[in-house]
């Protein structure tokens, strides 16, 4: 919801022609990544929250694995984000008529992204669920951690609207790293959070 | 107390050292080469208690000692204010040199992150009720946002191309005046100095505010 | 052969005391009750037996075959019924159990599931809702979701809440069950919970 009314909130006030050909690519790019962040990280910061809501988490806790559980919410939040990519991207690009060279690199920074994103955000929403404050904490907590990944795939968009050389990727790769190397530490760490 | 007047004596003679016997290097406009002595030790130190409050946490996690947390805690608060300082400097030379307090160098980019990761750290700090679990969050926030710096340090700045001095500044690069190398090494032990004092007397009053936790008594007082 | 072993625990939260100095040991066949005025600590002590909380003093030992049980393998070991500890609205009762068995890993198959739905009285309502099910109708889920795993230490946090005459007998059936096969702890201040015990610890004395 938070995403479609961003989304043509951003359309409708900026339309197509506003912007000067030559920019577009750059801003395109960086209005794709502003919206496609925060409407992820409203639905994120959800998956653990809910559990301490209902009353679950306890029983879950006596009941599975930590690293188990941890799986279980990165994968249902990177479900969450690949819906999400799914419904945003395409229509960011048509309301927006934004070019894009090199669809395949596009497509490729768009999941990289995505992946980042989740992998980055699932442990911090494990440590909100258990603070005494939630409000904006989780926004201010994941975006520290999320920048360098945002810059990179606002590059790498930035790069295939172009259609400057996209040899090898690097974009993709930055942000496939990033993924795995999130996954590793929160493997890490997740219990010593959740057992808290 | 014998060190506390040492370093002040130390930090006063490289201050005037900075100014009258190392020279202006040569490339830059007027004296503004001479905040070589302020800027690059308060970022060095800001790194250093970067470093040590990630160790810290670490240690803090695997041995739950609450004198590592308070040593990761102290680090921070520090870094973050050495933090602070560096960058007030580097965009003071930023307007003399490149015409602007801010344009977002890589190196000022990296920097408003590494600010951010500490504003966040204390927000963990302070969201959290429970002593131990705050402390454990705290540590894990910090740890994940240290396997995040080498995505800034390297991924940012080679994406876009840096003004910040590097060959000419850089104490390492053959080039560098003895006079000015002597001044800055001086400077950079006074600041480190200036650190370990700073972070010692931080420890101790958060060993002092820990005293007041409420401590468990597992025997019944005899009066009972 | 399990055995639990809890010495010296306390726990206070900021400067209010809870409770401290807390023994005992319990071996197969053995009841406890946990007495105490609200708010004495009969839920915290039994959360910190489960492992939820930690407590400010003391250690929870549990042993299998004198051999120490780690913490990370004592949730198949614990089963716990509280008031605080909620299933998923959004499954059904039938559900519920099958979730709880795949996340326990437990090998378990929908007959397993059924038989314990049964024993709880749940059978008619297997597939209804959670979210429509009664207060009564949920605690008896929640103590169908203790005894899945067949665990040797049963936590019972006021097992019979809500519960009609009907399913306080399930719980007494429940409690001599475990006899043969474990022990149980019961926080409550219930006259006739206190009476399926053999021993009784008073937390406000």
């Amino acid at each position: 919801m938070f995403a479609v009314t961003t989304l043509i909130a951003v359309s409708f006030s900026i339309g197509s022609f506003r912007i000067e050909e030559a920019e577009r690519p750059f801003l395109y790019s960086v209005l794709l990544w502003i919206i496609l962040t925060f409407s992820a990280l409203s639905g994120l910061a959800r998956s653990f929250v809910k559990e301490e809501e209902a009353g679950t988490i306890d029983v879950l806790k006596l009941s599975a694995r930590p690293q188990a559980v941890f799986l279980g919410k990165l994968l249902f939040n990177l479900t969450l984000l690949g819906a999400l990519e799914l419904m945003i991207v395409p229509s960011f690009i048509l309301l927006m008529s934004y070019q894009i060279s090199f669809p395949g690199f596009f497509i490729a920074v768009i999941i990289s992204g995505g992946l980042g994103l989740g992998a980055g955000t699932t442990i911090i929403a494990a440590m909100i669920a258990r603070a005494s404050t939630r409000g904006a904490l989780f926004s201010a907590l994941s975006l520290p951690l999320l920048l360098p990944l945002m810059i990179t795939c606002i590059k790498g968009c930035e790069r295939a609207a172009i259609g400057i050389s996209s040899a090898g990727w690097p974009e993709v790769k930055i942000a496939v790293a990033y993924f795995v190397i999130m996954i590793t530490m929160s493997l890490l760490l997740f219990p010593l959070v959740w057992e808290e | 107390m014998i060190y506390k007047i040492l370093l002040t004596v130390w930090m006063a003679i490289i201050i005037v050292a900075a100014f009258l016997y190392a020279e202006a290097a040569t490339g830059f406009p007027g004296e503004t080469s001479r905040i070589l002595f302020f800027h690059v030790p308060q970022a060095w130190v800001a790194t250093l208690s970067f470093l040590i409050s990630m160790i810290a946490s670490a240690v803090y996690l695997a041995k739950r000692r609450v004198k590592a947390d308070y040593l990761a805690q102290s680090a921070a608060e520090l870094g973050f204010l050495f933090c602070i300082l560096a960058t007030i400097t580097g965009s003071i030379f930023a307007k003399t040199t490149w015409g602007a307090f801010w344009n977002w160098d890589p190196r000022q980019t990296s920097i408003v992150i590494l600010l951010m990761i500490y504003g966040a750290y204390f927000a963990v700090r302070s969201a959290v009720n429970d002593p131990d679990r705050r402390r454990v969050f705290a540590g894990v926030y910090s740890i994940l946002a240290f396997v995040t710096v080498p995505f800034l340090v390297f991924v940012v700045p080679r994406i876009t191309t840096s003004l910040h001095p590097e060959n000419t500044m850089n104490p390492a690069h053959p080039g560098m005046d003895p006079k000015t190398l002597k001044v800055f090494l001086g400077s950079l032990f006074a600041y480190t100095g200036l650190f370990v004092w700073m972070l010692r007397l931080k420890i101790r009053v958060l060993t002092i505010e820990g005293l007041r936790e409420p401590k468990f008594m597992s025997r019944k007082p005899d009066n009972e | 052969m399990f055995t639990l072993n809890v010495s010296g625990i306390g726990k206070h939260y900021g400067e209010t005391l809870l409770f401290r100095d807390i023994s005992f040991q319990l071996n197969r066949g053995d009841v406890l009750a946990v007495a105490g005025w609200n708010g004495s600590g009969k839920s915290t002590l039994l959360r910190i037996i489960a492992g939820l909380v930690r407590p400010s003093a003391g250690q929870v030992g549990m042993f299998f075959n004198s051999e120490p049980i780690p913490k990370e393998s004592r949730r198949r070991f614990v089963g716990m019924v509280a008031p605080a500890l909620s299933l998923y609205d959004e499954l059904t009762g039938l559900e519920n159990m099958e979730f709880f068995c795949r996340v326990r890993g437990t090998a378990c198959n929908r007959n397993d599931c059924l038989d314990i739905i049964d024993r709880v009285g749940l059978t008619e309502h297997a597939t209804k809702m959670c979210r429509d099910y009664s207060s009564g109708m949920k605690q008896r889920l929640k103590l169908a979701q203790a005894l899945l795993h067949k665990p040797p230490l049963l936590l019972l946090d006021e097992p019979g809440c809500n519960l009609d005459s009907k399913g306080i007998e399930v719980v007494q059936e429940i409690v001599s069950e475990q006899r043969q096969s474990g022990m149980s702890v019961i926080a409550s201040n219930e006259k006739r919970e206190a009476d399926y015990a053999d021993r009784v610890i008073n937390l406000s004395e």
